[in-house]
């Protein structure tokens, strides 16, 4: 479909790669600078009773560090400025791409799997820094010996699917809310197009595109909680090795 | 200027504790939708059989044993998969009962 087609902006070849600048950059591009200037302009004045910019920064600084403490614990909240960046980044994607005419980062799951891929690419490196090789022990689950061979294989691959099923989620859910829209949308037109009678039934769908325009915003900001809790839970395992029940 | 009486305050600060409590429920994240949950359980069984079929695929690749280890990684695969479908399971089921429990 249209609005997920990536294309190329200004054509750029680096060493045999295809290193353009696409739609794609474009819009990370935006989604970074609207943070930064989101964040700049809340802080800028910094008054004791916070307006309505600083509020909204101050409310996502406490968001972030109660989930980050609840989940990871206190010394999790030194990656807070981690958490805070993905959050920031994913929420702000979810949501410009709900513009009409605008593209949505995250539906592409190159996107969501290279973030996921270094959610769990830093935990297995913090756990090693922490733990040293006792960070395998993460592997090797409660169970008589005598099953061991069969269960920490299982318990590994489970861990290896963490990135696919993280991305996975954020992908889908991205890419399944824009193509609702887009069925609805061409109900309105097929109706309208139908003429007679028919064409005053296209405001049907119509009201739905409102009503599913609401619940994608719900979605755009659970699906950011979501791969942030996640992040914070998955920290926690390599800073705190959790041992599953 | 006569300082508010303390009784004044005290009620002020029981209104202010009642409006807290009040509005600690809405902000709350939403139980999660059927379809949500439904999506979740879906992916985290494909993930564990694509990354169960991925490795015993490689390890056919290298070794040219094919088909015996993406047999063998697609069977332990499902059983992650089913492994982190019961494990997002229960979470879900902890996080409901809480949520239950709180009302």
């Amino acid at each position: 479909m249209e609005q997920f087609a990536v294309t190329t902006i200004i054509p750029l070849h680096l060493g045999g790669y295809d290193v353009s600048f696409t739609k794609q950059s474009l819009w990370m591009c935006i989604v970074v600078s609207a943070i930064t200037l989101f964040m700049i302009a809340a802080t800028s004045r910094r008054s004791l009773v916070p307006g309505r910019m600083q509020s909204m920064a101050e409310i996502s600084y406490e968001f972030v560090a109660n989930m980050i403490g609840t989940a990871a614990g206190e010394d999790g909240l030194r990656f807070f400025p981690f958490v805070f960046t993905l959050f920031m980044f994913v929420l702000f994607s979810n949501f410009l791409g709900l513009l009409p005419g605008s593209f949505t980062v995250t539906s592409q799951i190159v996107v969501t799997f290279s973030l996921a891929a270094f959610v769990v690419g830093m935990v297995i490196v913090v756990g090693f820094m922490r733990h040293g090789i006792g960070f395998l022990k993460l592997f090797v689950p409660h169970a008589p010996w005598y099953l061991l061979g069969l269960l920490v294989p299982i318990e590994f691959i489970s861990f290896l699917t963490r990135p696919i099923s993280l991305s996975v989620r954020l992908f889908a859910n991205m890419l399944a809310g824009h193509t609702l829209l887009k069925v609805f949308a061409s109900f309105v037109i097929a109706l309208g197009g139908a003429g007679g009678l028919l064409s005053l039934l296209s405001i049907a769908p119509f009201f739905l595109i409102v009503a599913i325009t609401a619940l994608e915003l719900l979605v755009a900001f659970l699906q950011a909680y979501v791969f942030a809790i996640l992040t914070c839970i998955y920290l926690n395992e390599g800073l705190h090795l959790h041992e599953h029940h | 200027m006569s300082a508010p009486e303390p009784k004044d305050l005290r009620k002020l600060g029981d209104r202010l504790d009642a409006f807290q409590r009040a509005n600690e429920a809405r902000h709350k994240t939403p139980p999660p939708s059927s379809a949500g949950i439904a999506l979740r359980f879906s992916t985290e069984m494909v993930a564990g059989l694509i990354v169960g079929g991925g490795i015993g695929y490689g390890i056919d690749w290298l070794a040219g044993t094919k088909p015996i280890f993406l047999i063998v990684f697609f069977v332990l695969g499902a059983a992650a998969g089913i492994l982190n479908v019961v494990r997002a399971a229960k979470e879900l089921n902890a996080e409901m009962s809480a949520k239950k429990d709180g009302d």
